[in-house]
């Protein structure tokens, strides 16, 4: 009989491992002493004042929601026409399409970034439209794979019903397709403006003194500091992607398309 | 007619377009400029690269590091992917739920926790301390150690879900069916569950070792100076010291390695299918 229960324990362990360095980051953040200990032997909610009064992350923090939106949203405009073009057209070339467009998940982030340093920025360029081009490139292969799942999951024959009754086919989109890949395309959203806004090797080349995104603000934060600021910043966004992922696993189950 | 047959390119052009000006051009310009030198064809770049012995010991480590994780991740998720059979059917969401939610957390917050568990002050050392099994803290962090550590908490929710994902395509009885003919936990292992999920293994297998070999976060902040990985090195090279030939010969390496493996995975599961 233990023979067959140890799987099941090594998978509890398992996520034991892979949850449990939260908890302590959580208890670290809420610690009384000015630098970090675990456990701590105090305990004070000082820390996540402190996050909100550092400027290097207020900033940050505006510039990596900006970029996310902006980059999510971006994606979703390129990506969603890719993605309706491939289940619905037989299109020649269809396997090189869809092989440039995987491309940027398979280039590795740091290199994406350093290519684009040195075209854009060294060129004179402004720092944010390589940031936004860069994440944008990172976003796509995503979006366009989330919703050309659930593009495949939709019949063709109710857009062509809707065509066959006078609808053109920008119209049949807008009326029955895109209410139907809802879900898709808000998962797509969801799971892009994550990877953007947690995003490091991309934009690790494209920040520098001035612009900064909020995860290459806390690298360079903790170069400096060894206090429970970071922790209190950790539990923040831990409880920021936990809530977006289980909101979004109600909503439209969101492990269906990860 | 025509138009019909244009409107699908005009569909993929803008994406196609973007792709080719804000990253292909880019990206295959930093890959070309590691071959040239003063405005010629040149090897030079690699020669200097390759002579180096602590960028030849990064590159070791690297590949060490990557195939270890790779190897260990795999190691603890046979056994856990096959437990999910046997958690009560109401829990699995949660379970599957505790996988995801690490992947969708920012890398510095799960490595900072590292930090603070393996640190001289941290519970790892207090509680071998508090043990009596050593005297003084143990260093962990910025050994090789850690990262192993970091990497593995980094990818193992990649390998568990798509072995997961393998085992439940398995047919419910293969075990059961293997035992009663007399087959040992370790001979249904390796003849009847291990052939079955291989594709599985080979997935995840190269979703962690690609991961492992362009991690950043992981290596800078638990590898530190001491225990640099070929993404430090590169950021080193290219940020710190601004030697461009050496950055641009470490891009094309990274990249051939994760193309490589990617290809390899190709190759392989379009063979099997």
């Amino acid at each position: 009989m233990t023979s067959s229960r140890l799987p099941r324990v090594v998978l509890y362990l398992t996520l034991l491992f892979l949850v449990g360095p939260f908890l302590v980051v959580f208890i670290a953040a809420f610690g009384g002493e000015p630098t970090l200990k675990f456990p701590p032997s105090s305990f004070s909610t000082q820390w996540f004042g402190r996050v909100l009064g550092v400027e290097a992350f207020r900033g940050s923090f505006w510039t990596s929601l900006w970029l996310g939106l902006a980059s999510t949203g971006l994606a979703l405009l390129l990506g969603v026409p890719v993605a309706y073009a491939l289940s619905r057209y037989r299109l020649p070339g269809a396997a090189a399409v869809q092989t440039l467009l995987t491309s940027p998940a398979l280039v590795p982030g740091l290199v994406v970034g350093l290519a684009l340093l040195q075209y854009f920025v060294n060129l004179g360029g402004s720092v944010y439209p390589s940031l936004l081009a860069a994440h944008t490139a990172l976003l796509l292969p995503y979006v366009v794979r989330v919703v050309s799942t659930s593009l495949v999951n939709l019949r063709p024959d109710i857009e062509e019903a809707a065509m066959s009754l006078g609808a053109s086919r920008l119209t049949a989109f807008r009326l029955v397709v895109l209410p139907n890949i809802r879900g898709g395309v808000a998962a797509a959203a969801v799971l892009a403006f994550i990877t953007s806004f947690d995003q490091v090797a991309v934009s690790l080349f494209l920040t520098g003194p001035g612009v900064s995104t909020l995860p290459i603000a806390m690298l360079t934060f903790m170069e400096y500091n060894y206090d429970p600021t970071i922790a209190a910043l950790s539990t923040l966004l831990i409880a920021f992607s936990v809530g977006l992922v289980l909101i979004f696993e109600r909503l439209l189950g969101l492990s269906r398309y990860v | 007619m025509a138009g019909r047959s244009l409107t699908p390119w005009l569909l993929v052009a803008p994406a196609l377009a973007f792709l080719g000006v804000a990253f292909l051009y880019p990206v295959i310009t930093l890959l070309l400029s590691s071959v040239r030198a003063q405005d010629a064809l040149s090897l030079g770049n690699y020669a200097a690269f390759f002579s180096d012995r602590f960028n030849l010991e990064v590159l070791g480590r690297t590949l060490r590091v990557a195939l270890v994780v790779t190897f260990i991740s795999a190691l603890i998720c046979y056994p856990a992917a096959y437990g999910m059979q046997s958690v009560p059917p109401r829990y699995r969401g949660l379970v599957t739920a505790l996988i995801i939610v690490p992947l969708m957390t920012s890398p510095v917050a799960r490595t900072y926790a590292w930090l603070v568990l393996l640190g001289q002050t941290g519970i790892v050392n207090s509680t071998l301390i508090g043990a009596g099994l050593v005297k003084e803290p143990v260093r962990i962090l910025y050994t090789e150690w850690a990262v192993y550590i970091g990497l593995a908490q980094l990818f193992i929710p990649l390998m568990l879900l798509t072995l997961i994902s393998a085992m439940e395509n398995l047919p419910r009885d293969v075990v059961p069916a293997a035992r009663s003919l007399g087959a040992t936990s370790l001979q249904s292992f390796t003849r009847v569950i291990l052939p079955l999920t291989r594709e599985g293994l080979v997935v995840g297998g190269t979703l962690v070792f690609t991961g492992c070999i362009t991690a950043y976060v992981t290596p800078a902040l638990l590898g530190g100076a001491r225990v640099q990985l070929l993404a430090t090195l590169l950021y080193q090279k290219a940020g710190v010291t601004v030697d461009y030939a050496a950055a641009s010969v470490i891009s094309v390496i990274m990249l051939a390695l994760t193309l490589t493996v990617a290809g390899a995975l190709r190759g392989r599961t379009g063979r099997t299918r």
